[in-house]
């Protein structure tokens, strides 16, 4: 299992993520993988998470490479930087976005001072 | 050359060109066309005839328009006075250009007229610091109709589109136009030049090309409508009313509308290079701004939280919990050559988010905002308790993980000498100033009004409030210095005090930290020959070891701190040294046409008559802006009690009436006067 696979199972799996309670608002993500596209839609309400494979029209789309989405699910790349850059296309609204990065990790090796 | 740069700018794109409209920039010559950071022109050099042309006169009365009158020749002696060339430009999504030539002569002329267009398409820290760029340019003309310069490096794309209303031959350096000018008859032609952003190549349209006949930038759409919101302000005194105005157009041009904010308005931080998100800029300017326009503290305080840390990482020193420092847009912020994606390195912009929450409220009302970033401020609350307290002794240190591009100094003296001893040695890291330490324990008090009253948590309450009183008793025998009885700078890693004196103190009174005992003694050290400087608090005192009059944070006034400290001196019932403050940064605005600058020297205000302005190249400065707005807060004591606004007023002697009609606030709207002893004196020396 890929570990975008693994990050979207879990988040659906959650069920409820206190990250996002300022969140609502529908996501999809769209990701290339050679002529492979995987499809995950993100439904938030004030937190409550639902994650599909459905194909609707979403406030949010956003496309990239699988294998760089993996990269940010684990940490290895910054999501909002990719995004500057154009590796992440974003349509729609950014803000929630912006909200839903919170939940990608930081890069491994980062220290823990807590 | 051509004496000064004019600017104009709406949003985050702005231009910086000569006196005859001209850019002509190198990688270190701050010129340009520059929007979202990346600079879009970088030449722009009109000829008539192969000549330059020379400046008559620049009318840039507003901040997204200016007009250059000039004339060809060159040198002193006009060759050709027998044309006038206008140049109308307003700045857009790039800007928008009516270029006029008026023939004055009884005969026709003919004319090559040509516009000379590059980008380098710099980022806005390398125009700073003179870098290399790695990616691929281009320039090539687009059906003869558009000339196209554009930058492409991977996925990041940057692409400047310029064309003319008029006929013009295009080619890859620029326009050229063959004009044919009858006697007294005149030849126009409008330039566009839009800018474009890549991102996996769908580009922003163009606001030019949506069929508007003129361009209008966002600015002066609302600008009007701005003035008429704001309450307004009758005065005896004329200077006042300059100021007032002046600070509220130059806040109007210091709105920047980040793409998350759903098309509201934050205070930038400054102009031009400093149009972005700043998370302690925005905060303290919204608070000094909350009487007048409270709109920019709910958008600050929205668009912050948005952003909020959420995981550690090093580079962007970031932590769950943590208030944002800056965000840059440019290619270097892309490729991560730079933090700002944005860059948390702050140690009070955290606190000082929920002191605005606090506050915002207490003048709005707005309790959905306050319910709805509960969790964003609980958030900044645990980080002062889990991730600043570096030492583990319940104090906020600050020390940077990114080494290479993060900054040394987290609070607002962020120059690297700010922090001294007394004799001038520098201390090593992590270091906890003291004002730190006054955001959090203020911090917590709100967060316990707020937890009892909105988000119905009394034990939280009980349990901050605590931790408050605590941290209070703490700080005030751990920070005092005993032989000089004030507040040290900031403890170092031993748990000795930086015992230098300074204008922190000031910001101690406005957190509220102070022991009543100890507040005589530090307002008096505020308003002793050491600190007051006759215009204002300076930052370090006199005769301290590093102390420099023209010294950025070791010396200099700042207009911000001091209208702070006013505030401060007011909390603790000083009236009339705060009003004492407030007249000396008033009088300063005089001499600056009622735009303080940054900062100014510390000079004895005996001994130069006028306020030293230290050199920046950033102006206005938000916080600057609204510190004139802050200190007529603090004169009129304007306090929210409930849903009633207390007025409290003390004048200095060079005001004698002071209105402040239609404040705007939970109470609706209500009016605010004050009369002052000059008031009388002035009647009394009329009558006679």
């Amino acid at each position: 299992m890929s570990a975008t696979t693994e990050f979207f199972q879990e988040l659906g799996a959650r069920g409820h993520e206190p990250l996002l309670k300022k969140a609502t608002g529908t996501i999809r993500f769209e990701l290339t993988n050679g002529r492979r596209k995987a499809r995950w839609l993100v439904k938030v309400k004030k937190g409550d998470v639902t994650v599909s494979h459905a194909n609707v029209r979403a406030d949010c789309v956003v496309r990239t490479d699988e294998g760089l989405f993996d990269q940010i699910v684990t940490g290895e790349v910054n999501a909002m930087a990719a995004a500057l850059r154009g590796a992440i296309a974003v349509e729609g609204k950014p803000d929630l976005l912006v909200l839903f990065q919170r939940l990608f990790p930081g890069p491994p090796g980062s220290s823990r001072q807590s | 050359m051509n004496g000064e740069l004019v600017q104009i700018l709406d949003g985050n794109t702005f231009v910086v060109s000569d006196s005859r409209g001209d850019i002509e920039a190198s990688l270190t010559d701050p010129t340009g066309l520059f929007s979202f950071d990346s600079r879009f022109l970088s030449t722009w050099i009109l000829t008539v005839d192969g000549q330059r042309l020379n400046p008559l006169s620049v009318d840039d009365l507003q901040y997204f328009e200016s007009r250059f009158f000039l004339v060809p020749g060159t040198g002193t002696v006009y060759v050709d006075a027998k044309l006038s060339v206008i140049r109308r430009r307003a700045v857009g999504d790039g800007f928008h250009e009516e270029l006029t030539i008026l023939n004055h002569d009884e005969k026709p002329v003919d004319l090559k007229v040509r516009i000379d267009a590059a980008s380098d398409f710099a980022d806005l820290f390398e125009v700073k610091d003179a870098l290399e760029k790695k990616g691929r340019y281009y320039a090539r003309v687009d059906k003869g109709r558009r000339l196209l310069l554009g930058y492409e490096r991977e996925a990041f794309g940057r692409q400047t589109a310029i064309s003319a209303t008029a006929p013009a031959k295009l080619d890859k350096k620029g326009l050229t136009f063959a004009v044919h000018i009858e006697p007294h008859g005149s030849w126009t032609t409008d330039l566009d030049v839009v800018t474009a952003a890549g991102a996996g190549g769908t580009y922003v349209r163009p606001k030019y090309e949506r069929g508007e006949r003129r361009a209008q930038p966002n600015m002066e759409r609302s600008l009007e409508r701005w003035l008429k919101d704001a309450p307004r302000l009758e005065s005896d005194s004329d200077p006042l009313k300059v100021t007032y105005r002046r600070s509220l157009v130059d806040l109007a041009a210091l709105r920047f509308t980040p793409p998350v904010s759903g098309g509201h308005s934050l205070p930038a931080a400054g102009l031009p290079w400093f149009m972005t998100m700043f998370g302690r800029d925005s905060i303290f300017t919204s608070l000094q701004a909350l009487p007048f326009t409270p709109e920019l503290a709910a958008t600050t305080l929205h668009a912050l939280g948005d952003w909020q840390g959420s995981r550690i990482d090093d580079f962007r020193d970031e932590d769950p919990g943590r208030i944002l420092h800056e965000l840059r847009y440019g290619e270097m912020t892309a490729f991560e050559e730079r933090p700002h994606s944005p860059y948390y390195g702050a140690a009070d912009a955290t606190p000082l988010y929920v002191v605005l929450l606090d506050e915002y409220e207490r003048w709005t009302g707005d309790r959905r905002l306050v319910r709805e970033l509960e969790r964003e401020a609980r958030a900044a609350l645990a980080w002062i308790d889990d991730y600043a307290d570096l030492m583990g002794n319940g104090y906020i240190w600050y020390q940077r993980r990114n080494e290479e591009t993060g900054l040394e100094n987290q609070c607002w003296k962020d120059s690297w000498d700010s922090i001294s001893y007394r004799d001038g040695r520098i201390p090593g890291f992590p270091r906890a100033t003291c004002e730190l330490q006054g955001y959090a324990y203020d911090a917590k008090m709100r967060a316990a009004r707020l937890a009892r009253d909105i988000w119905k948590d009394p034990a939280f309450a009980d349990e901050v409030e605590r931790q408050a009183a605590d941290l209070k008793r703490r700080f005030n025998r751990d920070f005092w210095v005993e032989d000089g009885e004030y507040f040290a700078l900031a403890l170092d890693t031993e748990g000795k005090q930086v015992d230098s004196l300074t204008s922190n103190n000031g910001h101690l009174l406005w957190s509220g930290i102070v022991d009543k005992a100890k507040a005589k003694k530090v307002a008096a050290h505020l308003m002793g020959p050491r600190l007051f400087s006759g215009w204002g608090v300076r930052t370090l005192a006199e005769g301290e070891g590093r102390y420099n009059p023209i010294g950025y944070h070791v010396g200099t006034v700042w207009p911000f701190d001091c209208s702070f400290i006013a505030w401060g001196l007011r909390r603790y019932g000083f009236k009339e040294e705060a009003a004492q403050i407030a007249a000396g940064i008033l009088d300063a605005a005089e001499f600056f046409a009622g735009r303080l600058p940054e900062a100014f020297g510390g000079y004895e205000r005996g001994v130069t008559k006028y306020p030293v302005q230290y050199p920046t190249a950033c102006s206005p400065q938000a916080w600057s802006t609204g510190a004139p707005l802050l200190l007529l807060r603090t004169m009129l004591g304007l306090e929210p009690v409930g849903d009633h606004l207390i007025v409290d007023p003390e004048l200095p002697p060079s005001i004698g009436l002071l209105a402040l009609l239609d404040i705007p606030g939970r109470w609706g709207r209500v009016d605010a006067f004050a009369r002052g002893s000059g008031a009388l004196e002035r009647l009394r020396s009329s009558q006679t």
